[in-house]
């Protein structure tokens, strides 16, 4: 499995509870039609589907 | 059916009330964020002129639009689940 | 309380009929991890919730479900929309017709009608954003399936959209519960 090398700082937090990192607030996409299409203003929140079929309509 | 310039502002209006729905959910868990807040406000303003420009010209989007003489508007307007096609 | 605008959130513009593909997207009608569901779960949860920013946060989400609702709603009755007899019966469509013919009633693909034990509303803010959470997986997931079964790009569109929708929830409820545990312990 791919190893993205997060730095382990949530190793740090106490254990017994999930946490979610706080989205930091960069940009709003440039273009707000394929914003739209997309489903969110906000390109780090963008993950597509990328299975068989509908990859991209 | 909506002719292709109503169509056009009605696309139009979806992708900036779009902005909003994005935004204030974002707002809503960063209820400080300065940044978005302006974004928001410049969105909502822009969002209002298009609602009342649309609904003069073609059907009410929301009831307090719908201010009629010889037909009720809101209900003659279209069902939006029917699609164009 | 609510009031209704006159378009859905995403356009729905359908040209070819699919009862075959109808009978699956109907899950995320009343399915258990379905919009209806998701609404009724936020809309029930924010009475107990303790910080009103993420009661907001629910009442907002739970309101959006509706729209998505709406959306899914449109989307079965374009693709059994005009179906002749035939295609009923061979798509197997026929079970859902015989009592319901061609109206939009809320059920799981496999026929469990919508029920209030699809959802939980714990009355514990930690439990329900977690419920919250997995409940938004679980909608990207049924919406990762459905959009293996299509291939027509006009229910493909509305489809990614509402998948989409569920990974930008979970970022939000996963937000709130960063709030909630830092203001309170868990006893």
């Amino acid at each position: 499995m791919k190893d993205f090398g997060f730095d382990g700082n949530c190793d740090k937090f106490p254990v017994g509870m999930a946490y979610v990192p706080w989205q930091q607030f960069d940009k709003i996409c440039d273009n707000l039609e394929e914003g739209f299409r997309d489903g969110t203003i906000f390109p780090e929140l963008n993950k597509p589907f990328t299975g068989r079929r509908c990859v991209k309509c | 059916m909506l002719s292709q310039e109503g169509m056009r502002m009605l696309n139009d209006i979806s992708i900036v009330d779009f902005v909003l729905v994005d935004l204030s959910l974002y707002l809503d868990t960063h209820p400080f964020d300065q940044e978005a807040m302006e974004y928001f406000n410049h969105y909502v303003r822009i969002k209002n002129k298009m609602s009342r420009d649309f609904s003069m010209r073609f059907f009410p989007l929301t009831t307090d639009q719908a201010e009629s003489k010889k037909e009720w508007r809101w209900g003659t307007a279209p069902l939006p689940w029917e699609g164009e096609c | 309380m609510w009031s209704y605008e006159r378009r859905l959130q995403f356009p729905v513009n359908i040209k070819e009929p699919n009862a075959q593909l109808a009978q699956a997207i109907i899950s995320q009608f009343g399915g258990p991890d379905g919009e209806l569901a998701a609404s009724m779960r936020y809309l029930s949860q924010k009475f107990a919730t303790p910080y009103k920013e993420v009661a907001g946060l629910l009442n907002d989400i739970g309101t959006e479900e509706l729209g998505h609702l709406e959306i899914i709603g449109a989307i079965v009755f374009q693709l059994t929309r005009n179906l002749c007899m035939e295609e009923i019966e061979k798509s197997g469509f026929d079970k859902y017709y015989v009592d319901h013919t061609l109206g939009i009633w809320p059920q799981a693909a496999g026929g469990i009608p919508f029920n209030a034990c699809e959802f939980q509303s714990k009355g514990d803010i930690i439990t329900d954003l977690f419920e919250d959470m997995a409940a938004e997986q679980k909608a990207r997931s049924t919406y990762d399936n459905i959009l293996r079964l299509v291939d027509d790009p006009d229910v493909c569109a509305p489809i990614r959209f509402l998948r989409e929708r569920e990974i930008v929830h979970f970022q939000r409820f996963g937000e709130a519960d960063r709030e909630d545990c830092s203001k309170s312990a868990i006893t």
